[in-house]
């Protein structure tokens, strides 16, 4: 008895506490889009801007940020919010449509992925995952049968050797689209007249003129510079501050 | 044989010269003046060089206002690079200035052929006074009449710039009787100024104070580094000439030195080379230095300045003139003019907003031997990243030493078309107002605008992949745990397979050693029949994989299928058995006899499922 009086009054702060923060956030959430309809744009982007850094992330609420960018002529973020959308939730039509458009705008360069990356992405790195657990296991499961059967069954040997084989595939498949051209290391260009440029310097020869919104591959940081590969297949130093990390970390 | 092979080759050689020479390039013309600047009286030299064509038809005068312009000569060129040979004809003419002011000679037509060539338009400053431009030992002779070499330096101009090119002559003289040979030289000496590789000029027969020289003329060009007053030259060279032997084996006197002008060549060797040998002797030539003023280019350049000084004139163009956004345009810039080539650089963009400008580059054709006259032409590879009306505008400054000061050249404009993009400028966010039918082709196209705003907020999500997420390792653990169970319970049944098997072995060997014992002949009945009864249970038991001792004849019956006679003998035997076991009879040495026990063990061995 007094043990689940315990247990109720430990649970009851830590539900309460999310129940309030979810109902603040979609409140705050709520402001933004008043704000957004009223065509206070900047506003919006303030609020929206706060939802973010306190780490709510929703697909949804990258695409109204990308929005409110899109609507103040800002469309390096605005693309760079889309994208964001879009590597929450691969299948989000709103986000997509707007990218592109957004794209179209500003003229905004893409990187090109290798032919494995193009081919392995219909599926995202969680399903890849998911493949890579549940075939590991069944392997698993087959070779224990294996080792103590009495008799050894082609049908079970078969089976282990699929599944060790997707497991394998679904691996790479990771790898590939996690460290592709379009993985965890893919930056947006957020500035206008940014130059990628041969050294960490604003003297230094220009590479390739990189309109807002376009793409990079982040390789390296040297203080307020990225070496990042350029959607031409070279490689140059851009100022930091005009890039954003599609996929952000807590 | 042999020198009828060399002639055949001379023939070949000749044969593919005189193709070579056929097909030399088509014929071209330059003019240059010896000097852009000169005083009242003071001759200057224009050649008019045709390259490419054996006969040209030239004026012989040139007719302007202020300035006398007659042909004084002609030599021929012959060039040879890679056995292609070239040959150019120059038509020098002596222009003598009559009274002050800035002269344009027009452009010449010169017909070679059946086509016809201009020669571009020269300027000429004339001035009144020595002070501004005078040419330096002008009258410059030997220092002596025994001289049987001199050298003398002709610069222009006494005043410069700091950076500008100014032309100098070298002129070296020999006395034709000396045979002499140049052997080192000439080059410039001095400090504060670099000097171009000296080209060599011409050479003629000059008669100076009544004598003859073979006056050998080098051009060059001069360009002060520093400002300030420092001195040109001497001019250095050194020769090899023939003189006259030493005052200790002097002949007597030539009867033709009437005048006693101590003249070396009044030596009689010179009159009969063959009756004496002469002296070879390696003689420095040195010239007079020519004093020279640097002044400093005044401040404030333009910041397309870069440091070219003469003056020049720009033209432009560009193609193609319809591209897409992001597509290359060729800009061509032509600088043409006279000065310090090297320090041209490309005219620079007045506004690059929306344009992606590539590295230009550069194409220099000289027009005279020191390359101070000349075309620079830069190329320039611009991409309109966004929609552009025209290229924009080229700036290209110098510095005009005749005026003194900064110049900047401008382009024109240069419309193109480039479609792709929308239009700069109008707000994204602005309502789109109704064009008239009128304007609507100019209009460009809306662009299109973004979907709605979305009221849901959605699930809250990580952009961690989810191999890196804490939740997926801790779900492993399931699928760990079965599989730590399902190998667990495979263990067990394998430790109960082995169980049993060790029950059924040990029950074989029972069922073996019963039955080698009731073969042999040395047990009693009681003995016999119980151990006959205990094969016929282990021998049910394995088939039923049971308890052999919960067997009894009708299971056992049951177990192997026997018929009626058989199941009748089976019964016996456990009947038997069982008598003889707790009834006490038949005790003692009694023994089996051989029918009975052939029997038993033949119904043993029937046993079987």
């Amino acid at each position: 008895m007094k043990g689940r009086r315990l247990l109720v009054g430990l649970c009851c702060p830590v539900i309460c506490t999310f129940v309030a923060a979810s109902s603040f956030a979609q409140t705050d959430f709520d402001k933004a889009n008043k704000e957004y309809a009223q065509g206070h744009f900047k506003e919006a982007i303030a609020d929206y801007g706060t939802l973010v850094r306190s780490g709510q992330w929703s697909a949804n609420l990258f695409y109204d940020l990308g929005n409110a960018y899109f609507r103040a002529g800002d469309f390096g973020r605005a693309i760079l919010n889309y994208e964001r959308s879009l590597a929450l939730e691969r299948h989000h039509p709103e986000a997509a449509a707007n990218l592109q458009i957004a794209r179209d705008e500003a003229r905004a360069l893409e990187m090109q992925q290798s032919w494995p990356e193009r081919y392995l992405q219909f599926a995202s790195v969680h399903q890849y995952s998911i493949v890579a657990a549940v075939a590991f296991w069944v392997g698993a499961f087959c070779t224990v049968a294996l080792i103590f059967a009495r008799r050894r069954s082609a049908r079970l040997i078969a089976l282990s050797i699929l599944s060790f084989s997707v497991y394998a595939l679904a691996i790479f498949a990771t790898y590939e689209i996690d460290h592709g051209n379009k993985g965890r290391a893919l930056a947006i260009i957020t500035d206008d007249n940014v130059q990628a440029r041969l050294a960490t310097a604003d003297t230094a020869n220009s590479i390739l003129a990189l309109p807002p919104g376009s793409e990079i591959k982040m390789l390296n940081t040297r203080g307020d510079w990225v070496y990042a590969e350029l959607p031409n297949n070279l490689r140059g130093w851009i100022p930091a501050k005009s890039t954003g990390l599609v996929r952000l970390s807590k | 044989m042999h020198s009828s092979r060399i002639g055949l080759v001379l023939i070949a050689l000749i044969a593919g010269l005189g193709a070579n020479t056929a097909f030399t390039a088509s014929p071209s013309v330059t003019a240059v003046l010896g000097n852009s600047e000169a005083v009242v009286g003071q001759t200057v030299q224009m050649e008019i060089k045709v390259t490419g064509a054996n006969n040209a038809d030239l004026p012989a005068e040139i007719s302007v206002d202020g300035l006398e312009i007659h042909e004084t000569g002609t030599s021929r060129q012959f060039e040879m690079h890679n056995l292609t040979t070239n040959s150019s004809t120059v038509y020098i003419y002596t222009i003598l200035p009559l009274k002050p002011g800035t002269f344009t000679i027009p452009p010449q037509m010169i017909r070679v052929g059946s086509s016809s060539l201009r020669t571009p338009a020269l300027k000429l400053n004339v001035s009144d006074s020595p002070n501004r431009s005078t040419r330096s030992n002008q009258t410059a002779q030997p220092a002596s009449p025994n001289q049987l070499v001199f050298a003398e330096l002709i610069v222009p101009k006494k005043s410069a710039f700091v950076g500008e090119i100014v032309p100098a002559e070298i002129r070296l003289g020999f006395d034709p009787r000396a045979h002499p040979k140049l052997i080192d030289g000439p080059e410039v000496s001095g400090q504060g100024f670099t000097a171009q590789k000296l080209q060599q000029g011409g050479e003629n027969l000059e008669t100076i104070n009544g004598r003859t020289y073979d006056v050998v003329t080098f051009k060059t060009a001069i360009a002060a580094a520093r400002s300030g007053k420092f001195d040109l030259g001497p001019v250095k060279a050194k020769a090899q000439v023939l003189t006259p032997r030493g005052p200790g084996t002097r002949r007597s006197r030539s009867p033709f030195d009437l005048f006693n002008l101590d003249d070396p060549f009044s030596d009689p060797f010179f009159s009969d080379p063959f009756g004496q040998l002469g002296e070879r002797r390696e003689v420095e030539i040195n010239s007079d230095p020519v004093a020279f003023e640097v002044k400093p280019l005044p401040p404030n350049a333009p910041a397309s300045f870069s440091g070219a000084i003469g003056n020049f004139t720009m033209t432009t163009e560009a193609k193609p003139k319809s591209v897409l956004v992001g597509d290359p345009i060729t800009v061509t810039s032509t600088i043409s003019g006279r000065g310090n080539f090297d320090r041209v650089n490309a005219p620079a963009l007045e506004d690059d907003h929306g344009w992606h400008k590539y590295p230009p580059s550069s194409k220099f054709k000289q027009d005279d031997e020191v390359g101070i006259s000349g075309t620079k032409t830069f190329e320039m590879v611009l991409s309109p990243n966004e929609k552009k009306q025209s290229i924009p505008l080229l700036a290209f400054s110098y510095f005009d030493p005749v005026k003194e000061r900064y110049m900047t050249l401008h382009s024109d404009p240069i419309a193109i078309t480039v479609q792709g993009g929308a239009a700069p400028g109008p707000s994204i966010a602005a309502q789109p107002s109704s064009p008239t039918p009128a304007t609507m082709s100019a209009v460009p196209a809306k662009p299109q605008d973004i979907l709605y705003q979305l009221t849901e907020r959605g699930r809250m999500q990580s952009f961690m992949p989810l191999y890196a997420r804490p939740i997926f390792w801790t779900s492993q653990l399931i699928p760990l745990l079965i599989l730590l169970g399902f190998a667990g319970w495979k263990m067990r049944q394998a430790r109960i397979g082995n169980r049993e098997a060790r029950r059924i072995a040990a029950l074989q060997h029972e069922a073996a050693e019963l039955m080698r014992k009731l073969r042999r002949n040395d047990v009693s009945p009681r003995e016999y029949y119980a151990e006959a009864s205990r094969v016929v249970r282990v021998k049910a038991a394995l088939a039923r994989n049971t308890d052999p001792n919960a067997i009894d004849a009708e299971t056992a019956a049951d177990t192997f299928g026997l018929n009626g006679d058989s199941r009748e003998r089976l019964k016996r035997l456990f009947e038997q058995s069982d008598e003889l076991q707790y009834s006490g009879t038949h005790n003692g040495s009694e023994r089996i006899s051989p029918e009975t026990r052939h029997d038993v063990l033949e119904l043993l061995d029937d046993l079987r499922v």
